[in-house]
């Protein structure tokens, strides 16, 4: 019923286009799902803060990228509204050998957008040109932290692609071995770095195979026009498997740096979506347009790094001074009065909307602030440290300015500790902190994936983003053994117990993104955490 | 004269060889690499990297693969953070449109400023005058990043006339904009400078001399004034124009043009070598061959100067 109703409305699209015109007809259409009428204008118009680097789904590192490339290409699996996983191009998987082996079923009808079959070989040559050292993917590493088999050594240069842990039983079967029991790696395959690409058109065109015109991709939309730093656009691919379902016809990007012309633009009709707004805006603006501004949560924890190493400020050794410094900060002073766009105070780490993970009760969360301040100076003065100077490194932004004045003046009301704040550009930032040369540092962490190992594992001693080189054995151990449990839960809670124990970096807030959407947009995906949006779930209603 | 020009070029090759060098020696030293991310790259992938863009060789052997690589093929290398383009497609790209915009604005300030400047000056002291200077100041105190968004409020927020930025191949409804607002405040500069220069040009003896004669006033100005007064406002049109057309990082953020001016900022913050590089070459050529021009003009208004 359903389906021929839908057949039926875009065999009506189709004579319209070949008409060169719309008739009223198609704006009488209705949504095959929640029957809301649709309007004739079925194009989505979103702004971009910078231009992403590549669309290359194997050289990928970046947000906005991942946002147009889930767009023209599709997984094994992918997410819903909500961020479950759903059906891509596998229909199915089973897990076998204690969660070591993955096999995933393809489903037939899958096609790239020139026609040819999408295939699990397809899978097999991405994966292995995102290993390859020829590559040399700066997210190489991403198919090590699913524990591929060969990963590590692939990229290595130790052994041949051909040996990574996949292969493709049949055109429509694929097998992954894993080395080490993974749950969630289902949900690995919905980011980029694991969608197929198609060989031909790689070994063809080289590194301008993603250029409009060359591209050839499986997802439900096609590149059509990239201009650097201006825009990009993306239309419906008609050889898309689902295509029959998929009503937004067009998608345009617009890379636009400054946040308040981003946000006149919008005013003025250009956009249809604005994220992020200028800072501290999200109050004034959800007033005058409470039916477009929205706060959700976005799967990101804010926090000061301490630093554990040789080089860190010694009276930081002292689990007291750590726990004095993290208890006198008023987070909800942050939250509410600089931030204020719905963000929440974090007393641990992982974000507290991450899939399953059930908040332990923290100590110190427990208490009011008053309890907190009373605290955090009983436990300077026992600790015996006075005249205590820190430097506190942050990356240049008014945000991080804001909150590390805030908390310095926090620190010297209630401890007599002295702050010296210092800022860097982005880049020179992250060698500072590479070199462990600070005391404390402005960190932001967003999750790879829905599940809260991706903000803990951050905390085992040989993380790649442990810059205040945090090491403590039993953290290592639980994180370890998490891996092979059928329940984690538990062990989530006693490693965040222990954090805040130790007092192992200083958590401030947990995110939450503010973005605008205009009125007549429908099937936006508020609840995804990771706010992994797919342009085939979106319309457009009639006013 | 052609002697004059032949000498100006062959210096041209060591200034652009030293300037070449000293970008890099200084874009090397910056702390922090191209690579970098929030999450240290595991050191195998690091190497990848490095071995794929040839930055695990020496410093040295990178400069001078460099250099012949743009000397022999033209070729200024890969962008390291747009991953997907050259430097010559980010410069094929970026440069026609500031060229556009940064064109017309010259345009646009010359014409204006130097009316403005002349006008003022022949009545000095007048209502005039004063309305010109007044003018001209107030450009000069409006910066391009307060005028931008200001026109985008007035022209697509209020009056819905022309869109807020994006640049559709240089559609005449993109230039306008980014063109007023980047020609403000030099026509204020080249209209003060024009104005001081013509007062003193207006005193001068010959003036005097042409208006003992009983030379028509306007006729003074024309044929005898606006020479010598257009000498010290050409020299700093040179280095202007380039400075125009080369691109502005405001202008390219604010109405989100895709010109060369923020590829330009970007690849500093992103340490993308190659498009630092390959922009810093295009503007230092363009600087070297609009200083001979400017040079070649000078000789051509003022007879007095031989080459």
């Amino acid at each position: 019923m359903r389906a021929s109703k839908l057949r039926a409305m875009f065999m009506a699209m189709a004579a319209v286009t070949l008409a060169g015109s719309f008739s009223p007809a198609w704006s009488a259409d209705v949504h095959p799902v929640t029957g809301e009428a649709l309007s004739d204008d079925q194009t989505f118009t979103y702004r971009l803060l910078d231009q992403f680097p590549t669309l290359d789904p194997q050289l990928n590192q970046d947000v906005s990228g991942f946002h147009v490339i889930r767009d023209l290409f599709e997984g094994l699996l992918s997410q819903d509204t909500e961020g479950n996983l759903v059906p891509g191009v596998a229909t199915h998987f089973a897990a076998s050998d204690n969660n070591t082996t993955y096999t995933f079923i393809l489903r037939k009808d899958a096609r790239w957008s020139n026609g040819d079959p999408v295939t699990a070989h397809d899978f097999v040559y991405a994966w292995r040109r995102a290993v390859d050292p020829v590559t040399a993917s700066p997210y190489g590493w991403y198919l090590e932290l699913t524990q591929i088999v060969n990963a590590a050594d692939i990229l290595a240069g130790d052994r041949e692609p051909a040996e990574l842990g996949v292969r493709a039983v049949d055109d429509h079967t694929l097998e992954v071995r894993l080395f080490a029991p993974l749950p969630y790696f289902p949900a690995m395959t919905t980011y980029a770095t694991l969608f197929p690409t198609h060989r031909v058109t790689v070994e063809t065109h080289g590194a301008k195979w993603t250029a409009p015109g060359n591209m050839v991709s499986n997802g439900a939309y096609v590149l059509t026009d990239l201009v650097l730093n201006e825009y990009h656009r993306r239309v419906k691919n008609p050889a898309y498997w689902d295509s029959d379902n998929v009503i937004i016809e067009e998608v345009t990007g617009l890379v636009i740096n400054d946040d308040n012309q981003a946000l006149t633009r919008y005013r003025a009709g250009e956009l249809d979506h604005l994220q992020p707004l200028p800072a501290g805006q999200f109050p004034a603006l959800r007033e005058e347009m409470p039916d477009e501004a929205t706060s959700v949560p976005r799967l990101c924890s804010y926090y000061y790094a301490i630093n554990h190493s040789e080089s860190g400020h010694p009276a930081l050794k002292d689990v007291r001074v750590r726990r004095a410094l993290s208890m006198a900060i008023d987070r909800d002073v942050i939250v509410e009065r600089l931030l204020k766009g719905g963000q929440w105070p974090a007393y641990n780490f992982t974000h507290l909307k991450t899939a399953g993970f059930v908040m332990p009760e923290i100590a110190y969360a427990t208490l009011s602030q008053a309890e907190r301040d009373d605290e955090a100076r009983g436990l300077m003065e026992a600790s015996a440290i006075e005249d205590l100077t820190l430097r506190l490194i942050y990356n240049t932004s008014e945000s991080h300015k804001q909150i590390a004045t805030v908390i310095s003046q926090m620190w010297k009301q209630k401890l007599g500790v002295t702050t010296e704040l210092a800022n860097f550009e982005w880049k020179t930032y992250l060698n500072i902190m590479d070199n462990q040369e600070f005391d404390l540092a402005r960190s932001g962490w967003c999750g790879d994936y829905n599940e809260a190992s991706t903000f803990l594992d951050l905390l085992t001693t040989t993380h790649g983003a442990n810059r205040g080189k945090y090491s403590n054995l039993e953290v290592d151990e639980l994180m370890s053994a998490s891996k092979t449990v059928g329940d984690p839960g538990a062990i989530y809670a006693e490693v965040e117990q222990i954090l805040a124990e130790d007092m192992a970096i200083i958590p401030i807030y947990h995110y939450a993104n503010t973005f605008l959407l205009s009125s007549d947009m429908r099937g936006w995906p508020y609840d995804n955490v990771e706010n992994n949006w797919y342009s085939k779930n979106l319309y457009r209603v009639a006013d | 004269m052609i002697y004059y020009i032949a000498r100006r070029l062959a210096v041209a090759v060591p200034t652009l060889l030293v300037l070449i060098i000293v970008s890099y020696v200084l874009m090397y030293t910056a702390p922090g690499g191209p690579f970098d991310t929030e999450r240290t790259l595991p050191p195998e992938v690091m190497a990848n990297l490095q071995r794929k863009y040839g930055l695990d060789e020496p410093l040295v052997v990178q400069i001078w693969r460099y250099v012949v690589s743009i000397v022999t093929e033209f070729d200024f290398g890969p962008s390291f953070q747009y991953t997907d383009q050259t430097v010559n497609d980010v410069i094929r790209q970026g440069f026609p449109v500031t060229l556009t915009y940064g064109a017309w604005a010259f345009v646009v300030a010359v014409l204006a400023g130097v009316s403005l400047g002349i006008a003022a000056a022949i009545s000095h002291n007048s209502l005039l005058d004063y309305l010109c200077v007044g003018i001209s100041i107030g450009a000069q105190v409006l910066p391009n990043f307060v005028l931008a968004p200001l026109l985008t409020l007035v022209f697509t927020l209020w009056l819905a006339w022309l869109p807020g930025g994006g640049w559709q191949g240089g559609h005449w409804s993109y230039v306008i904009l980014p063109v007023i607002a980047l020609s403000t405040s030099f026509m204020a500069s080249i209209a003060r400078m024009t104005r001081s220069s013509m007062l003193e040009a207006l005193n001068a003896d010959f003036i005097r001399t042409a208006r003992a004669k009983g030379l028509p006033m306007r006729q003074i100005v024309v044929r005898h004034a606006l020479k010598p007064t257009m000498l010290p406002v050409i020299s700093y049109l040179g280095p202007t124009f380039v400075g125009m057309i080369t691109g502005s990082v405001v202008i390219d953020v604010f109405f989100a043009t895709g010109g060369i001016g923020q590829f330009f900022v970007n690849s500093a913050l992103n340490r993308d070598y190659p498009v630092i590089m390959g922009i810093t070459i295009l503007a230092g050529a363009l600087t070297i061959a609009f200083n001979l021009a400017v040079d070649l003009l000078y000789a051509w208004l003022d007879p007095r100067i031989r080459y």
